[in-house]
């Protein structure tokens, strides 16, 4: 429980984390927005995000409060303020946000040790752009009727999330991932807790995978990936419920839009009552933690 | 009312005690000011009052804290927010919500008040804000920001008002505004009021008594005209007395009173009939038209404004023209809003003019990028951490020099921090200094760029009063390459010790380019500019001293006691 | 010699972004979609983006894009915006086309691509149209009223009132590198050396603005605290007071009325003319 007694906080800090991260986050964002892009084929010369913001503060702070802030401070200012605002599509890009900041955040034992900070860096885009490759492949698959039946369709889409993927992760990953935040988190280390009245995390170089185990984190890890996963492959599963049925609805005509619609509105409902877990979550990982502590 | 008593506090793992039983009564209705210098405790103090120290911040507390019969400490936040209202020094991170009536009525919304609508209307309504209901907090001026702050505090309907440092970042004008408003909190509802301020000529106009604290410890409480009168306590705390009791404490220094006037009206009855008011220069003399210098910068016709949300565009400067030379000291001044900062921004290239022509040292600055004409322009920031953008100071003066490859930069880099005092200070990052240490490593890394043209903007501003003399030294200092520099101030102190040239900026256009003299010595071009006189001045124009003196030294070696021999002025300027 | 590149950056760094952006969040005018009530619009919008992923009838989908269309363009989405999105959507999916042509060596990719397109061009306009006029801190009572913690709609409004401050706060230090830097002296290939002294400020700037950030946030939650943000979020009292105002009145039921009666139309029109 190491990790969670030494990055533990008062609720008052918790927030000062969440709102620092979400400005931050926020702000780097709308000016990625604004920087210009270009394209040579397939493969686009544009920053999608300063990684190296929500990873540097998850990995100094906690990377619950950082992450959630980070994917927070994204919605509020560089869609909803700026315009931009997708509904439901908002929820897949916070998700995948969330899970790899997070991860991130807890792979690094010590914040000094530029292994781990890089494959932290590494890690964390990669996963968030992994996620974002399977919900862009979902999207055809199941947009598309008959996709698999269109030849050379379902190589292209994979061919070309793979291209995006190197491409991101490349610039993202790297470019603005792995380097500034080589450079930026030393700088940052033990300056910028005190600000916020909070006392640096200790250097420690050796560290056990057992410390990456414990069951309160995994929890999360799961939850949210859990999560992730209904909200990703759910309308999936809703397309095998539309086949399972049309036989059974044959005797109606075009019933199969219907039945895609109500389970339309099904999802709606889950992804709601998912929204409202993710945040709700947070108490729960607390109580998870404090738990555990007293266990131990 | 409040009874504090005894109280120490230490935040977790730190040595030192913040507050050092510190004991002090606050009685109902009282206007009170703390002072002290930095690090003496005010703001620690002030937040063990609403429960701040010990609930939120938690570390170790001794020592009672009673606030209108509720045990501080053992209370929460919450209810003691409903007697307590803290309005912040930087107000501008206290304002949370978009517009003003959501800021006026967040606190009475999130304790469940059904008529958090009422209480927020009456809140604007108290302090005037009415008509700006539904503006945005984002465009409003500083001054009006304040003034939403301290209406979000008073939507609560608080006994008690602490107001941190409430003139700090205000322009003179607005400053006063305020202490108007706060006074009639004070008299009108009965509002007990507690301030943290550094000037002293505020303390004596409006409040009742002061407190002066010193390393955690309440050093006295005192009725204010008691308090201000230790003068040489005062100054040896780094605490300036207003500039009429420093007057009247030097020509009074042999009969050694026990009280020395506090306010212009005092310090004008003691000195009718009892001093002789010498002639001055006259005030055409002090303006002889030296030979000028080389022209340095030239602007003609120039114009500036920007698109507001609306796309309408808005001027800022317009057609605006001005030459300064070589060896030449500027002030700009004029109101919040004239155009000062945007003049100094246009000159340094930080935006170009969109109409008129600019050259600086004779080339235009259109032509040039901003890096290009930085390598003669110095522009130094109002906010010094903006201008902090590497993790210590030696490498934030070794910027510019290091991205021009400039060999052999060690040494000089060693001269200026020598010369700025910053010898201490060389490792540390600049964000992390105090506020007078931040503004010396500002203009370190200004001076650093070896420029011909130096721009300050509000160089003074929020800064105690040790500093700002500090401040004042330096910017006299400014010899060798530096051929010209312009200051953007609110500071009239500042304008008359240290300006060759004022220029009155309203509205974008030059109301008067003239001298600090011939400016003091004119009301009707102080009032429509909204510039207030130091408070000398308006104690020579009582006493009927013309031209009006502009600071203490020659104040005091204009006026003669009746019927005494010539004034021991030489000394009395060396004690100052 | 100053170069287009240069003049592009000026002009995108300074005054004119910041003046653009904060139209953008704070220019919502009064539209016939920003009165009605945000909870209903938001579960409205999220019937449009989630129903067109499950139908394959091309008459539908191809209505339901008109309407959309047209909503948008009622809620004062410039045209141009429209064509632009539309233009984006379709470019988005020529190099599959592209691509699944030469891997497959048929132009049935083209044609299965079609629908997907038009099912993204309904989202997206439907969230436009909603979301565009939409009033943030509306938006965030519509969320608080969903049970969405309070934390969110804090940083609803937040955002919303320091998103100029940190602008300026962070046009001041790019400024401040600009000011003692220097620009390379050469531009290279297609400015590239401009683009990396850039795009390194861009990221540097942000040691300063995370430090200073940082200060400014601890005010903030200690006012938060003093003002009883914490005290409103473990009671209802004050959400309940919040969410009064909002009420579904005659011009909501309308609007619901409305689009369902021209939904069930575009539907039944689609299963009888199936394109």
């Amino acid at each position: 429980m190491k990790l969670n007694v030494e990055r533990k906080l008062t609720q008052s800090q918790k927030m000062m984390v969440f709102v620092l991260s979400m400005a931050l986050f926020g702000l780097s964002k709308m000016i990625t927005e604004i920087l210009p892009s270009n394209e040579i084929g397939p493969i686009e010369f544009s920053v999608s995000y300063f990684a190296f913001i929500p990873l540097i503060l998850c990995v100094l702070f906690h990377p619950l409060y950082a992450a959630l802030g980070a994917s927070v401070g994204k919605i509020i200012f560089a869609d909803l303020l700026m315009g931009d605002f997708s509904g439901i599509g908002e929820l897949e890009g916070f998700i995948q946000l969330t899970v790899g900041m997070y991860v991130a955040g807890l792979i690094v034992k010590n914040p000094l040790n530029k292994v781990q900070l890089t494959i932290a860096a590494l890690v964390g885009v990669g996963m968030d752009q992994i996620l974002s490759s399977v919900v862009d492949i979902t999207k055809v698959w199941i947009g598309i009727e008959g996709f698999d039946a269109v030849p050379g369709l379902p190589e292209s889409i994979v061919l070309l999330e793979a291209v995006s993927f190197v491409n991101e992760m490349v610039i993202t990953g790297v470019l603005f991932g792995v380097i500034p935040t080589l450079i930026l988190v030393p700088r940052l280390y033990g300056k910028i807790e005190p600000l916020l009245g909070m006392k640096p995390r200790e250097k420690r170089v050796n560290a056990s995978m057992a410390e990456f185990v414990k069951p309160g984190l995994i929890t999360i890890v799961i939850v949210l990936g859990f999560v992730s996963m209904i909200a990703e492959f759910m309308a999936e599963l809703d397309l095998n419920f539309a086949f399972w049925t049309s036989d059974f609805l044959l005797q109606f005509e075009n019933g199969y839009e219907w039945i895609g619609i109500s389970a339309g509105l099904i999802v709606l409902g889950l992804v709601l009552y998912i929204v409202k877990k993710i945040f709700s979550n947070k108490q729960q990982v607390e109580e998870t933690i404090e738990s555990n502590k007293r266990v131990l | 009312m409040i009874s504090i008593n005894s109280v120490s506090f230490r935040y977790p793992g730190s040595e030192n005690w913040v507050l050092k039983e510190a004991s002090v009564d606050i009685e109902q209705g009282e206007f009170t000011a703390i002072i002290g210098g930095n690090g003496a405790g005010k703001s620690t103090l002030c937040k063990t009052l609403n429960g701040l120290i010990p609930s939120y911040y938690v570390g170790d507390f001794e020592g009672t804290v009673m606030v209108d019969g509720l045990n501080a400490a053992t209370t929460s936040v919450a209810v003691l927010s409903e007697k307590v209202a803290y309005v912040y020094q930087d107000f501008e991170n206290q304002l949370v919500r978009p517009t003003v009536l959501d800021e006026a009525i967040f606190s009475p919304l999130n304790f469940g008040y059904p008529d958090y609508m009422e209480r927020g209307r009456e809140a604007l309504r108290i302090l005037g804000l009415s008509h700006l209901e539904k503006e945005h907090i984002w465009q409003l001026s500083g001054g009006q920001k304040h003034l939403v702050a301290l209406a979000g505090a008073l939507s609560l309907q608080p006994e008690i008002l602490i107001i941190d440092e409430p003139v700090a970042q205000l322009d003179p004008a607005h400053a006063t505004e305020l202490y108007d408003k706060l006074k009639m909190l004070n008299e009108e509802y009965n509002k007990t009021i507690i301030v943290i301020e550094h000037h002293t000529e505020f303390i004596a106009n409006y409040c009742s008594s002061v407190i002066m604290m010193e390393q955690g410890s309440v050093l006295w409480k005192k009725p204010v005209k008691y308090g201000l009168s230790l003068v040489e306590e005062l100054m040896d705390k780094n605490i300036h007395p207003p500039q009429v009791t420093q007057a009247m404490f030097q020509l009074k220094r042999e009969q050694k009173p026990k009280l020395f006037p506090i306010t212009v009206q005092e310090a004008k009855a003691e000195i009718q009939g009892k001093y002789e008011i010498l002639p001055g220069p006259h005030l055409f003399s002090s303006q002889v038209s030296q030979v000028k210098g080389v022209e340095t910068i030239s602007m003609d016709g120039v114009d500036y404004g920007y698109k507001t949300i609306t796309r309408k565009r808005k001027p800022i400067i317009n057609e605006l023209s001005l030459t300064c030379y070589e060896g030449e000291k500027i002030a700009l001044v004029g109101s919040n809003g004239a155009g000062k900062s945007t003049l100094l921004k246009m000159i340094s290239g930080l935006v170009k003019p969109q109409g008129g022509s600019m050259l600086v040292n004779g080339q235009s600055t259109s032509k040039l990028s901003m890096e290009q004409l930085a390598e003669k322009v110095a522009y130094i920031y109002q906010n010094p951490e903006e201008m902090f953008i590497e993790d210590s100071i030696y490498k934030d003066i070794d910027y510019f020099l290091k991205a021009r490859k400039i060999a052999d930069r060690r040494e000089f880099i060693e001269e200026i921090i020598q010369r700025f005092h910053l010898e201490e200070l060389r490792e540390r990052d600049g964000r992390l200094l105090s506020g007078g240490q931040q503004r010396r490593a500002s203009l370190a890394i200004g001076i650093a760029m070896k420029p011909s043209i130096v721009l300050l903007d509000e160089p003074t501003a929020s800064l105690d009063i040790a500093t700002r003399k500090d401040m004042m030294k330096m910017l006299n200092n400014l010899n060798g390459f530096v051929k010209t520099a312009i200051v953007a101030t609110h500071d009239m102190e500042l304008v008359a010790e240290w300006a060759s040239r004022v220029i009155v900026l309203k509205g974008g256009i030059i109301l008067d380019d003239t001298t600090p003299h011939t400016l003091f010595s004119n009301p009707a071009l102080l009032r429509e500019a909204s510039l207030v006189a130091p408070q000398i001045v308006t104690l020579s124009k009582e006493v009927n001293m013309y031209p009006a003196a502009i600071t203490t030294e020659e104040f005091l070696s204009r006026v003669k006691q009746v019927g005494v021999g010539g004034g021991s002025v030489e000394c009395v300027s060396k004690a100052l | 010699m100053l170069n287009v590149f240069q003049k592009l950056f000026s002009k995108l760094s300074v005054e004119n972004i910041k003046i653009e952006l904060m139209r953008t969040a704070y220019g919502t005018e009064e539209t016939v979609l920003s009165r009605l009530d945000p909870r209903m619009l938001i579960v409205w919008s999220l019937f449009f983006t989630t129903v067109p992923w499950f139908i394959h009838n091309m008459t539908i989908l191809i209505g339901l894009a008109v309407l959309m269309g047209v909503l948008a363009y009622m809620a004062r989405v410039s045209p141009l915006l429209i064509v632009l999105l539309i233009i984006g959507v379709i470019s988005q999916f020529t190099y599959l086309i592209f691509v699944a042509l030469f891997l497959g060596g048929t132009f049935t990719a083209l044609l299965a691509v079609i629908p997907l397109t038009i099912k993204i061009m309904i989202i997206s306009l439907s969230s436009m149209a909603v979301f565009t006029s939409m009033d943030p801190e509306k938006f965030s009572d519509a969320l608080l009223s969903f049970g969405v913690p309070g934390k969110f709609s804090f940083g609803v409004s937040y955002g919303y009132r320091m998103l100029p401050i940190l602008i300026e706060e962070y046009q001041s230090i790019i400024q401040s590198f600009r000011l003692r830097g220097k620009m390379p002296a050469k531009k290279g290939i297609l400015y590239w050396r401009y683009i990396v002294y850039f795009l390194k400020i861009s990221v540097l700037a942000f040691y300063p603005m995370m430090l200073n950030t940082a200060k400014r946030t601890r005010t903030t939650v200690e006012a938060l605290e003093i003002r009883g943000f914490s005290y409103s979020e473990e009671n209802d009292l004050a959400k309940k007071l919040k969410l009064k105002a909002l009420k579904m009145n005659k011009y909501d039921y309308q609007f619901v009325a409305i689009t369902s009666v021209i939904t069930i139309c575009i539907i039944n029109i689609g299963m009888f003319y199936p394109l």
